[in-house]
Order: structure tokens, then sequence, then C-alpha cells
């Protein structure tokens, strides 16, 4: 599989103030790929540097096989963008801003009719300046120019941002409905949830440095299970400790953090004291994403 | 193409002030040929110079004396502040509006992530620029030359082209400078103090310069000195003052394109 995005060594200072270090990711074409951090973690660094719109200090990346370069344009033929802060022409019509955007883009604007269906806007709502926009109007508008064009990549920074319940049901059909055209989805989150419900492999970043990548199952695997036991008579918490980490105690109950590969012999320590209730809960991503930034 | 898309961009953004700015400057030079003296009423005026003192003589006919006549009353027209500031607030406008302002408001993301190349944002930005100019210049002169139609003067309108040329050029340097100033800061503020002040300096410089002989030879730094609309119907347009024009035309332009291609957006 080729690469749809590639960084090596990326690296972005602001003075003293490292934004990205050294950072180094390959997306396959195909995926879709969560990019997760708390704010000032360096993501939207990230995809601006991939888009052109800041020069690296150091390293470089490719995007769909080619270099980026921050003065060409060749490269973004095939590219999709919704900014993490949207902003729009407050003068024109939502018609005309994906008129305009389309054409810049320089490819037909095939999937727009769909993508303003499943997201709710009604032409009534395109023919009406953007200024009369709520701001869920505008980052659905936003999600239909990023995609409108059938793009190979887009980049979406923070996607549902402002979207009610029900629009981010329907902005995850549009995903798999993107996805199953052949695009490459790159999107940056705070909401856990979502990247676990969308993504095959999951980045995470904190205070510009990459921290882990993996698949979403393969970083649920690598985090403690927690286990959590009710006895039919008082036992020493002590008796647990071994297996790992007792977060809370009481005579006749328990709860740990036990690593993936020490399940067996907990269980069978188990099967040998008075157990009354056992629970062993699968690992959340927000409880891999906390064990990293706490 | 999508230059072209770009060029649409600046149209639609600017469509309702081009014609009012353009309808501004006929109406003007329309209006400076209805007031503009008959040989009659140069005669008169003279005759009243003549009887006041020596030096007061000297600072008028420094000040106005080229401008006392239908010909020169008229190339006046090309420099008065009337026509200055309708020029310059296409200038000012065009240029600050085309990136510091996409920059400021958020918009640049959009339209920077889409294959458009940075130059190619640069040069529509400068072509909306010089085609308003064009259209400008163009209308203020077709002003002249309808008053001149209805009016009988000692000019013709043939005889504004080369002024309203160097007017253009005049605004062409200014507009580049303000573009190489829009596309180094992130606020349209910013763009537009900047724009304004340079202009108003320059115009205030000159004119100090001239009124006040020991700064005089500070009046080289003022892009206005370059255009004087009274030598250019005595003599045609200087090679130098096309020259310097020009050149800080060229400059300015590529000042822009390098600053933009090398910033952060």
């Amino acid at each position: 599989m080729s690469a749809a995005l590639e960084a090596r060594g990326l690296s972005k200072s602001y003075g003293r103030l490292e934004a990205l270090r050294d950072l180094s990711l390959r997306v396959e074409e195909g995926e879709v790929f969560g990019f997760l951090g708390p704010n000032g973690a360096g993501k939207t660094t990230t995809i601006r540097l991939f888009l052109g719109l800041l020069h690296p200090s150091a390293g470089g990346a490719e995007v769909l096989g080619r270099a980026v370069r921050p003065g060409s344009a060749d490269w973004r033929l095939d590219v999709g963008y919704l900014p993490g802060e949207l902003a729009l022409w407050p003068g024109f019509s939502g018609a005309v801003t994906l008129d305009f955007l389309a054409s810049l883009s320089g490819r037909p604007a095939v999937d727009r009719a769909a993508l303003l269906e499943r997201l709710g806007l009604a032409s009534d709502d395109l023919r009406r300046p953007v200024r009369e926009y709520s701001d869920g109007m505008k980052q659905k508008l936003g999600i239909v120019q990023a995609l409108q064009c059938r793009p190979r990549l887009a980049l979406l920074d923070e996607p549902t941002k402002g979207l009610d319940p029900l629009v981010q049901q329907a902005f995850y059909a549009v995903l798999a409905e993107a996805r199953r055209h052949g695009t490459t989805i790159f999107l940056s989150s705070h909401v856990l949830a979502e990247v676990e419900r969308v993504c095959d492999r999951v980045a995470m970043l904190r205070s510009g440095r990459l921290l882990s990548v993996g698949g979403v199952e393969e970083l649920r695997a690598a985090q403690r299970r927690r286990v959590s036991v009710r006895f039919l008579s008082p036992v020493a918490a002590s008796e647990l400790a071994p297996f790992g980490e007792v977060v809370t105690s009481g005579p006749d109950h328990a709860q740990l953090l036990v690593a993936h590969e020490r399940l067996p012999a907990l269980v069978a320590k188990l099967g040998m004291l008075p157990l009354a209730d056992l629970v062993v809960e699968p690992p959340r991503l927000e409880e891999v994403f906390l064990e990293h930034y706490r | 193409m999508t230059a072209l898309v770009l060029l649409g961009h600046h149209w639609r953004r600017h469509r309702l002030a081009l014609p009012l700015l353009g309808c501004g400057l006929a109406g003007f030079q329309f209006l400076i040929t209805r007031i503009a003296p008959t040989s009659e009423q140069v005669g008169f005026i003279r005759n009243i110079f003549a009887v006041v003192p020596a030096p007061v003589q000297e600072l008028l006919q420094q000040q106005i004396g080229s401008a006392l006549s239908g010909r020169g009353f008229l190339a006046f027209g090309w420099v008065h502040p009337v026509t200055l500031l309708l020029l310059g607030i296409w200038t000012v406008r065009v240029t600050s509006g085309a990136l510091a302002r996409e920059i400021g408001h958020g918009t640049m993301d959009l339209l920077a992530s889409r294959p458009i190349s940075r130059a190619s944002q640069v040069g529509a930005a400068l072509a909306a620029l010089l085609l308003g100019l064009t259209i400008l210049v163009a209308a203020g002169w077709t002003g002249s030359a309808i008053g001149l139609v209805t009016r009988s003067l000692d000019a013709r309108a043939g005889d504004y082209l080369a002024s309203a040329a160097m007017a253009w050029l005049l605004f062409a340097a200014f507009g580049a400078l303000a573009l190489a100033v829009s596309a180094a800061v992130r606020e349209s503020g910013v763009a537009i103090a900047a724009t304004a002040g340079l202009i108003t300096v320059s115009f205030a410089l000159d004119y100090l310069a001239r009124a006040w002989q020991p700064i005089h030879a500070l009046r080289i730094l003022s892009l206005f000195r370059y255009d004087e609309p009274q030598r250019i119907l005595a003599a045609g347009p200087s090679g130098i003052d096309l020259a310097v024009l020009g050149g800080v035309l060229a400059v300015a332009m590529s000042l822009a394109f390098i600053i933009f291609e090398r910033r952060d957006l």
C-alpha cells in the first residue's frame, strides 16, 4: 500500500517554542487515521504543515506521494481540508461558497448533492448569506466543501465541533461513505469516542511530540484492564496486589488495573478466594488517552 | 484557470466599490471641465495677480500659476486630492483585502489549501489592482472627454491621456508597495494603516518640499514628485519619472511575490 501522508522528522518552531518536534508518521491510503491530543499538542500545526500553509523548521513531508512544498500547488489537487477554526466569507451565500471553492479545486463537485442531503442543508439554506448561518450550519458547509470533490485525501481538523449529536451521526455516515470511495481520512479530534468509533489507527501527540501510534485495538490491548471483584467474606487487598495496581479496596471488594498478560494468573488466584462477582472491563481509548496525558 | 477564478473572487468582493469609484472619478473630471476657466476668465485673474505684492505673486505663480489656463486646470484635475483619494481608496481596498484580510479573517486557509500556488494568489491580486486602476482612470478620462465635448475650452481630451496614464502608474506603484505590505502582515487593519500612511506621507512630503525651500531636496523621496501633469502636458512624460515609477512597481511586485512565498500562513 502507498502512503497518503508521510512525515519524516517534521518539526516546527516559533522562536523558542517548539510546536512540533521530530514527527515521523505514515498514513496509508484508504485509512481513517485519528490524531489525538489536548489543546496545544501540535495537531493543527501538523495538518497545516501537511498542507504547506507553514514552512517546516526541519524535516519534510509527502502528501499522496508528492513532496510538500508551500509555494507550489499541484500536490494539493486531490486534497480536501476542513480547518479547525473555520472562517467563511460572510457576504457569500452557501451556494456561492461551494461553487467558488470547487472551482478552485479544479475538480467537479460530484458528491455535493449527497453530502448536503445527508447533513441536512437545504437549497433554501444555500441561498442565504453565510453571515446568517448558525455555527452548526457553517460547520456542515465546511464539511461539504472539504469532501464535495471526492478528494483522495481529506484532512479534517476537529470536524464535529459545533455539530449536534444527530448531525454527528450523519457525519459518521459521511465518513463511511467517503471511505467506501477510497478517500483517506486524517482526522484530528478531542472526542475519544469518535476516534474510537471511526478510526483504524490513532496517533497521540503531547507538547509537539508523538507519544504513540497504533491500531485502536492494539492501543487498547496494550492498556491495563479495569477489574472489579466482590467477595463473600473479607479478603486482604495485599493478596491481590501482586497482580496489578489496586485502585480501591474494602473488606469485601476491590478494583485493580491489571496488565493483559497478568489476567490469567489473577483469575486463577480469584478461583481460590470466596468470589461473589467479577467484572473485567475492556479498556476504553479514553483510558489509554488519560494514561498518556496524566 | 484558477487565476481567473481568483480574479472573479476579487471582482465579487469589490463589485459595488469599483463602479461607485469609477462614477465618482468620471463625475469629478467632468466637473473639472465645467469649472475650468475660459480665456477671458484667465485674463481677468492675471490682472488681479498683477496688483498683489511681488512675493505673493511669486508664491501664487509657484502654487497655481501653471493651472491658470483651461488646459492647465484640466491637467491639475489629475493630481487633485479628490482624484488621488478615489484612486487611493481602490488601491488600499484591493491590496489589503487580497492577502492580509484573508489571512486575518481565516479564509486564507480555504484558499491556500486548494491547488493554487502562492504566486497565483499574488498575481490575481495584482491583476485585480491594475485592472481596477485601468477602469478608474479610463472612467476619469471619459468624464473629462465628455466635458470637453460639451464645453468650449482650448484643450482636447487626447492631451490628457499621458496624464491619466501617469496617474495609473503612480497608483500602480503605490499598489505594488501596498501588496508587499499586505503579503507580510496578518491583519488588514495593519495593511490599510501602512498603505494609507505611505500615500499620505508621500503626498504631504511632496507638498511641503515644494512650498518650503529648506526641504526641497527631500521631494525626490515622494512618489508624487514623479507625476506632474502640468509638465507632462507641456513636454510629455519624462523618461526618469517613468523609470522611477516603473522601477518601484517592478521591485515592489517582486517583493510581494517573494514575501508571500516565504511566509507562514
